[in-house]
Parts: structure tokens; sequence; C-alpha cells
């Protein structure tokens, strides 16, 4: 292990956080290098100072009205807003991760079956599949896709064509 | 029982904590007052969310989870971060100073004050791994990031102590 090596893992070493591997290297290190064996003893004993200063602080408490006040508001607001959530139902049984998830599925299969379930039929353009027999005559046509959409405000349609390799047409009104 | 519905079950359950839970608060906020309401919002949303309380978990750790999460919101919303760092570097080494005649109590108020000098993640990290004492697992469930990210900021963290413990207060030995 070099110097350099060494001085980057003193921190997480002088905490005992380092793997067991990592560990024993440096150890080896520091056994046999005096300049990092020097700066990684005061980098301890400046954070142990400063555990020690923590540990000996005096950090506030509750009192005992204090603390029955604040069981009696949380047990007493908790619990009108849990009676409201059983009410609308309960929560959500699933974790958002597996509703996301389902909601991405089902979107997905929307999205391919309006892929490629077949050609939609768009203003001036017959896309639609008439029969069997016309699959082998025009087979052309059945690769088109077709998107529409349509503006609620002003009804204006904006439909856009792709073909089967999905390379856009043109738009049209 | 408390997630039965027997609300009276819940102090029972949370006074063991009511030390620690405000201990954190203060640490992380270096307020009083704050971290008062940050305790007492941590156990109103314990209480709140207690369904959601994985059993597998220490129950200890999910209560610091809250409070945690509640002091960083506390204090991007006062906007303390940017007014105590800096003043941290001001008032550090004023207190340092072994010929001005402070107690131990103002040393240690000066080096605790250094937490002030880090980043809000970083003093998270040095809080919860080296003053709670949780692991390094525990922290980044905790703080809800990776085990990686805790050792990185707990490694600047501890870098950026040691070398203003080193330059303001030279005269510290361990235990003192």
């Amino acid at each position: 292990m070099t110097c350099r090596k060494a001085r980057k893992l003193m921190p997480l070493a002088a905490g005992e956080d380092l793997g067991p591997r990592r560990a024993r290297a440096f150890r080896a290190h520091v056994g046999a290098c005096p300049g990092c064996r020097k700066e990684f003893e005061a980098l301890r004993a400046a954070l142990g100072a400063f555990r020690t200063a923590a540990k000996k602080e005096r950090v506030p408490d509750w009192t005992e009205g204090e603390w029955k006040a604040l069981m009696v508001r949380a047990t007493a607001g908790g619990r009108t807003e849990r009676d409201a959530e059983e009410r609308a139902g309960g929560p959500a049984p699933w974790p958002r991760w597996a509703v996301a998830s389902a909601l991405g599925a089902l979107l997905g299969v929307v999205v391919l079956s309006v892929l490629f379930k077949g050609p939609v039929t768009g203003p001036g353009r017959t896309t639609a599949n008439t029969g069997p027999g016309l699959e082998a005559a025009a087979p052309r046509e059945q690769d088109v896709v077709s998107v529409t959409m349509v503006s609620r405000e002003t009804g204006l349609q904006v439909v856009w064509f792709f073909d089967k390799t999905f390379d856009y047409e043109g738009v049209k009104q | 029982m408390v997630l039965a519905g027997r609300a009276e079950a819940f102090a029972p359950l949370v006074t063991p904590y009511r030390g620690p839970v405000l201990a954190l608060a203060f640490r992380l906020t270096r307020d009083r007052e704050v971290a008062r309401e940050v305790a007492q919002e941590a156990f109103l949303k314990a209480y709140r969310s207690l369904r959601r309380f994985d059993v597998r978990r220490p129950f200890r750790n999910w209560l610091f989870q809250i409070a945690a999460n509640e002091a960083r919101d506390r204090l991007r919303e006062r906007g303390r971060e940017q007014a105590a760092l800096r003043d941290a570097a001001d008032r550090a080494p004023a207190a340092a100073d072994p010929e001005a005649g402070q107690d131990r109590k103002e040393l240690r108020a000066g080096l605790l004050g250094l937490l002030e000098a880090l980043s809000p993640r970083e003093r998270e990290v040095v809080v919860l791994r080296d003053l709670e004492e949780l692991d390094i697992r525990e922290t980044s469930r905790v703080l809800g990031c990776s085990a990686v990210a805790v050792r990185v900021h707990l490694s600047r963290a501890r870098r950026k102590l040691g070398d203003l413990i080193q330059r303001d207060f030279p005269h510290l030995e361990e235990g003192r």
C-alpha cells in the first residue's frame, strides 16, 4: 500500500470502518511507515476528542409534562387521521414500486397492442383489413400505422403515419 | 398492540427513545428549540406512520430515520445551513483559544460547533455513525442512501473534522 492510499483510508480506519482485507493492509503500512503512523494517530486522537466531547455534552430532555402532552397530542391527532384513512378504505395494500411496475406494464401492453394490432384507418387512406384475400394483394397498406390526435378545444385532428420501420411519413389534417 | 389500534400502547413503546431522539435532533440541528420541534414532529409522524414500520428493523433506527428527515427539512426551510457554514469558521477558532480562559464546557461546545462546518449529509453520517454508533448499513438505511455513499461522506467528514480540530484545538488530547 502506498502512503497516498493509506492517507485516503485513514478517516475510515480511525473509526474501524474498513473491511478486513483493507484493514490488514492499512495496519501493515502504518506499522512500517512512521509518517503515516504519526498522521493516523493525530487524526484518531482528534476524532476521539470530538467523540468524548459529544458524550459529555448536555443534551436537552423532556419534562414529564411536555412528554405526556406530546403523547396525548400524538395519539389523539393520529387517531383522527388513522380513522379517516380507514373510512377511506385503508392504506394502499401495494408498495409504490409495485404499483408503478404494474402501471408501466399496463402502459406497455396498451402501446404494443396499438402499434402491432394492425393499421388504423386514417382520413383519406384505406388501411382496414377487408378480408384474408386482400392481405396478399396489398401487403404494403397493412404495414402502415397511424396515430390520430384530436384537440378538444378546436377539433383539429393531427394524424401521424408510420411505416413498418416506424419511419415518419408526414402529417395530414 | 399499537398497530391493532390501541393508542395507549404508543407511549410505552416510544418512551425509551424519547431521550435519544431528542439528542439526535439536537446534534443535527445544534439548536435546542428546533430540536424539540423536530423531535415532537418525529413522534407525531411515527404514530401516524406506524403501519409502514418494517418489524424486521430496529424500532430506534426507524425513529431516527423519521427524526433525521424532519431535521433535514427543518434546516432547509429555515435556511440555516448557509448561515451556519458562514459562522462556523469564525466561531470555532475563537472557542479554541486556550488563553481566553474558557472552561471545558466551552471547549466542548467549540468542538461540537465544528459539526456546523460540515455539509448536512456529512453531519448526518458523523452523528449517526460516530455519536449514535449505528453501523454503516443501518446509517445508510436511516439516511436512505447506499453504504458506499455513507463511507464517502463519513471519510470526508472525519477528514474535515480532524483537520479543523488539529488546526483550532492543537492542545487537545484524546479523552480530555
